[in-house]
């Protein structure tokens, strides 16, 4: 048996590897159209529970998927294995699944040739942390719990992710993305406190800040929490909690859905949505957003403008969508950044001091759909909810559900803060701000 | 057969831009496995166990009444865990060769020293027999040697009938099946291969009526069986019922909120039963180790004997053991058998899932049996069983008869629950109104909350054995990174006694 030499994995697929594979699998393809899409990772995550490391992990991923089309025929087969005869054998059961499957009305051959945003995406010191360093950021969160003689639970990750797309029309993109993650929640009896972060730079996570964060929260749960009765309040959302519900409307914004009538946008293109202060931007090129330069079809991120002054201006649009109402180019939206004008300052304790009783809301959790035509969520109050009264806050409160639509609470906003960093375990990273909103609907409490 | 032949692929590695005329010859699992357990225990673990896995899944996705997507993909890779020095590493990669298992091994070793930097007390195993076996999901017709055409065109004729019924705008229609090889071996000698099938397929029909839409859907289980499963079932003849009825959802009224007496079908009740005593009977939950991310539980090992969860009707039964259910792969990603037991009895809460490492924390000798990754690359971690509610003695028609005024839920809709699995709010996929003994008409926006044991406890009938079904999940999400847990539901229609009922609106 053979060998390879040593020192060649785990090596990522680079550029020039990535070239390689293209140039195989098109030289290789029956296909009149064939595209190929590589995820190769390698990351890992230290997860600690009771103060002590439960879970520790390294992974090494590589994915390839291959799509081969014969006029409006099309199938595609994926593999983990990089040996030139799984490679083929890959692009062969595309190709079988691609001539025996019918044909799609729909189906669009791959992007051209594009020109991508180069964007700073690949964050040397992320793409070498690795166990030793995950592990020296789960003990710096543990020891400080510790010292309060609080329990911790949480995760530190990170990874780097070759990611490259490339078809036979001349399309060829590559890009490598690193990205970091802490999540935290610390435990005092009863109580919990929590505070995340993701960012493309491990050094930008602010371990011992957010640890300090969620210390404090659940410091402050700590005593027996008041249980108030379901009803309509003013509430002071945390941008985390303001995530969970734009999150579900991003979702929602499908073209096609629109046009089948099954959207709750319907009727709603170029009308007011939200809070005519409001404005909502995708800006790849944010510092603190996870940016990318195309996405998994090869079509170029840009900047674009989805709500603008509380208007909806813009769906999310399926390539032949698109096309079917000449839209070029087509706006993506994977770095959402929801801003308003005159904010009422930068931070949550400026929307607290100014309330005269309101409940404060860290973050939502299991949010879900009740009634898609009108976007009705269901969801839980988790990780710190508490009574605000003139200007300060008095008490934890059991943790409510909540029964209402971002399309009418977002229309009820008083104030709210300029954007933060918001990423919770149910959104990807958004740029939000903090949010007071009036008569927002609790329908039920739980015993905690 | 035996996951470890079959397996041997030949070919350039075209990854290494110098590799392009360089031979590599895959390795058979067998000697990969041997190469990581060897240099593990030249490493001095406590204990180490390796797998490897070859997962092929094929989805078929109709949309619309066109063929969308077809995939077939192919996830193979090894995945070695460790314990050493009372600590666990985990290392796991897509690279099968001779070279990348010691560095992997290596690797498992060097995380779980630093696991231990960062311990409190060590983690012991519960003892398990040595087992060396090979497990193969018994079924009639490979589901991978089903040509496709026959595929897409069951889905293509099944949105086609959908379509037929004036007002219906969308519709979708999927085939899935998955083939899981696999080897598992341990420090402690187990020796276990696995050739393992599942399939299910699905459709739905959306329907448009005065500036509202609604949905309706219909599923077969997931099982571990054959494409038999598909050819069983008449989805031709569900058609046309599943699309009127999503006309007839769209049209129904909505109903006043307030107490209701509701009959769930077994269907509804895999969810219901999944979310409200599945996860809060996992121990590794109960015991604070996803208190990050999936939550904790009610049911604190201080109640395991004496919490009253439900009336004196539920039993619910872990059960690892049923052929064709999705937990049952004859072991677990422990090397424990899989088991049969009592997780509610007569009401009370008895019994938990557990795996080899918190079995212990409870004075529990030995694993229930329970712990699973969803890949190679993916640690195992406490997952549901097959918890299922045994059956009563009933009729559905008689735990309808006795409703004043109720209503009879079926399928899966709005789901939510608290991370401690106590406040719960369910809807479904079809409503109807019961009226004195009799279902009427369907009504919409149906939506019901409680508190678990509340709920539970106003379990009043449960119907018989001929009424019991069973469904799979197979998107159970849990763990840091996430995984998708497999694991089947089964139930009897049940009646529960004065539920509040809301309207699933925003005029709420």
């Amino acid at each position: 048996m053979t060998t390879q030499p040593s020192k060649l994995w785990p090596k990522m697929t680079g550029w020039e590897e990535f070239h390689f594979l293209t140039d195989f699998v098109l030289e290789h393809s029956s296909g009149d159209h064939t595209s190929l899409t590589l995820y190769d990772q390698h990351g890992g995550t230290t997860r600690f529970a009771n103060n002590q490391i439960v879970q520790n992990v390294d992974t090494r991923r590589g994915s390839l998927a291959v799509t081969v089309a014969f006029g409006r025929r099309h199938g595609t087969a994926t593999t983990t294995d990089f040996t030139a005869g799984a490679v083929q054998d890959t692009l062969k059961r595309a190709e079988h699944i691609a001539r025996v499957s019918p044909e799609d009305p729909e189906y669009l051959p791959p992007v051209g040739p594009k020109q991508y945003l180069s964007l700073p995406t690949n964050r040397p010191e992320t793409a070498v942390a690795g166990p030793a360093r995950r592990l020296e950021y789960a003990r710096e969160a543990v020891s400080q719990c510790k010292m309060e003689n609080l329990n911790s639970a949480g995760t530190v990750s990170s990874s780097l992710t070759a990611v490259g797309v490339a078809a036979n029309t001349g399309l060829l993109a590559y890009e490598e993305r690193t990205e970091a993650r802490f999540s935290l929640t610390v435990q005092a009896d009863d109580a919990t406190g929590w505070a995340a972060a993701a960012h493309r730079s491990i050094d930008h996570l602010k371990v011992q800040e957010r640890t300090l964060t969620a210390i404090e929260k659940a410091k402050r749960g700590a005593d027996e929490p008041k249980e108030l009765e379901a009803g309509r309040y003013t509430v002071i959302l945390e941008p985390a909690a303001v995530a969970g519900l734009l999150s579900w409307m991003l979702w929602m914004l499908d073209a096609k859905s629109f046009d089948k009538g099954t959207s709750p946008f319907v009727g709603k293109l170029g009308q007011r949505i939200i809070d005519r202060r409001l404005t909502l931007r995708n800006q790849p090129d944010h510092a603190d957003l996870l940016g990318s330069g195309f996405t998994s079809d090869g079509l170029p991120v840009t900047e674009s403008v989805w709500i603008e002054g509380g208007v909806l201006k813009q769906l999310m649009y399926d390539r032949f969508t698109a096309r079917e109402h000449g839209i070029e180019p087509i706006a993506t939206l994977e770095s959402p950044c929801l801003s308003g004008e005159r904010p009422a300052g930068s931070r949550v304790s400026d929307l607290i001091r100014t309330t005269q009783r309101g409940i404060l809301v860290t973050n939502f959790w299991y949010i879900r759909t009740v009634n898609p035509t009108d976007l009705t969520l269901t969801g839980m109050t988790r990780d710190g909810t508490f009574l605000v009264e003139n200007g300060e806050i008095v008490t934890a409160v059991r943790n409510f559900r909540f029964h209402e639509s971002p399309l009418r609470a977002f229309n009820q906003i008083d104030a709210f803060t300029a954007p933060a960093e918001a990423v919770t375990s149910e959104t990807g990273k958004l740029l939000v701000p903090a949010m007071r909103i009036h008569n927002f609907n609790f329908s039920s409490v739980t015993r905690f | 057969m035996s996951a470890g032949t079959g397996y041997t692929e030949y070919g350039p590695d075209i990854c290494s831009s110098t590799l392009a005329s360089h031979i590599m010859t895959t390795p058979q699992w067998d000697e990969l496995a041997d190469l990581a357990l060897t240099r593990l225990r030249g490493a001095g673990v406590e204990y180490g166990d390796v797998r490897v896995i070859d997962s092929a899944t094929q989805t078929i996705r109709g949309e619309d009444r066109r063929i969308a997507k077809i995939r077939e993909g192919s996830d193979r890779g090894i995945g070695i865990r460790v314990l050493y020095r009372g600590a666990w590493g985990f290392a796991a990669s897509s690279v099968l060769s001779l070279e990348e298992i010691p560095r992997i091994a290596d690797q498992a070793v060097d995380i779980a020293k630093g696991s231990a930097s960062l311990a409190i007390e060590k983690v012991h195993l519960a003892h398990e027999p040595v087992h060396r076996d090979s497990i193969v999901t018994a079924h009639r017709v490979d589901p991978f040697t089903v040509p496709l055409e026959e595929k897409t065109s069951l889905l293509l004729e099944i949105m086609d009938y959908v379509h037929r019924q004036h007002g219906i705008v969308r519709s979708a229609a999927s085939l899935w099946a998955q083939r899981d090889r696999k080897l598992f071996v341990s420090t402690e000698g187990s020796h276990i291969d696995y050739d393992l099938l599942a399939v299910q397929g699905d459709f739905s029909a959306t329907g448009l009526y005065d500036g509202r839409f609604a949905t309706r859907s219909f599923t077969t289980p997931h099982l571990r069986t054959g494409y038999e499963l598909i050819t069983g079932t008449n989805f031709l003849a569900e058609a046309p019922r599943v699309a009127t009825q999503a006309m007839e959802k769209v049209r129904a009224p909505i109903i006043d909120s307030g107490r209701y007496d509701l009959v769930l079908d077994p269907e509804h009740l895999s969810l219901t039963m999944h979310e409200s005593c599945g996860h809060p009977s996992e121990l590794d939950r109960a015991l604070g180790y996803e208190a990050n991310y999936a939550g904790t539980s009610f049911l604190t090992p201080d109640r395991r004997g004496n919490f009253r969860y439900g009336s004196g009707h539920v039993n619910l039964v872990a059960d690892n053991t049923e052929p064709e259910t999705l937990a049952a792969t004859g072991y677990d990603d422990d090397g424990v058998a899989c088991q049969k037991w009592d997780i509610v009895r007569d009401g009370m809460f008895v019994g938990y899932c557990t795996n080899r490492e918190v079995a212990l924390k409870i004075n529990e000798g030995r694993s229930r049996g329970s712990n699973r990754a969803d890949s190679w690359s993916s640690v195992p971690i406490v997952r549901i069983a097959n918890i299922g509610l045994e059956p009563g003695g009933a009729t559905l028609d008689e735990l309808l008869s006795d409703v004043k005024r109720g209503l009879y839920i079926e399928g899966h809709g709005s789901y939510s629950i608290d991370q401690r699995r106590y406040n719960f709010q369910f809807g479904g996929d079809a409503f109807w109104l019961i009226e004195n003994g009799r279902r009427t008409h369907m009504v919409r926006d149906v939506i019901y909350h409680g508190i678990t044991p509340e709920f539970w406890n106003s379990c009043d009938g449960i119907a018989d054995r001929s009424h019991r079904r069973r469904y799979g999940f197979i998107t159970c999400g849990k763990g840091q990174p996430g995984q998708s847990g497999w694991m089947t539901h089964a139930a009897s229609h049940a009646r529960f006694r004065q539920v509040q009922v809301i309207q699933g609106g925003a005029q709420t």
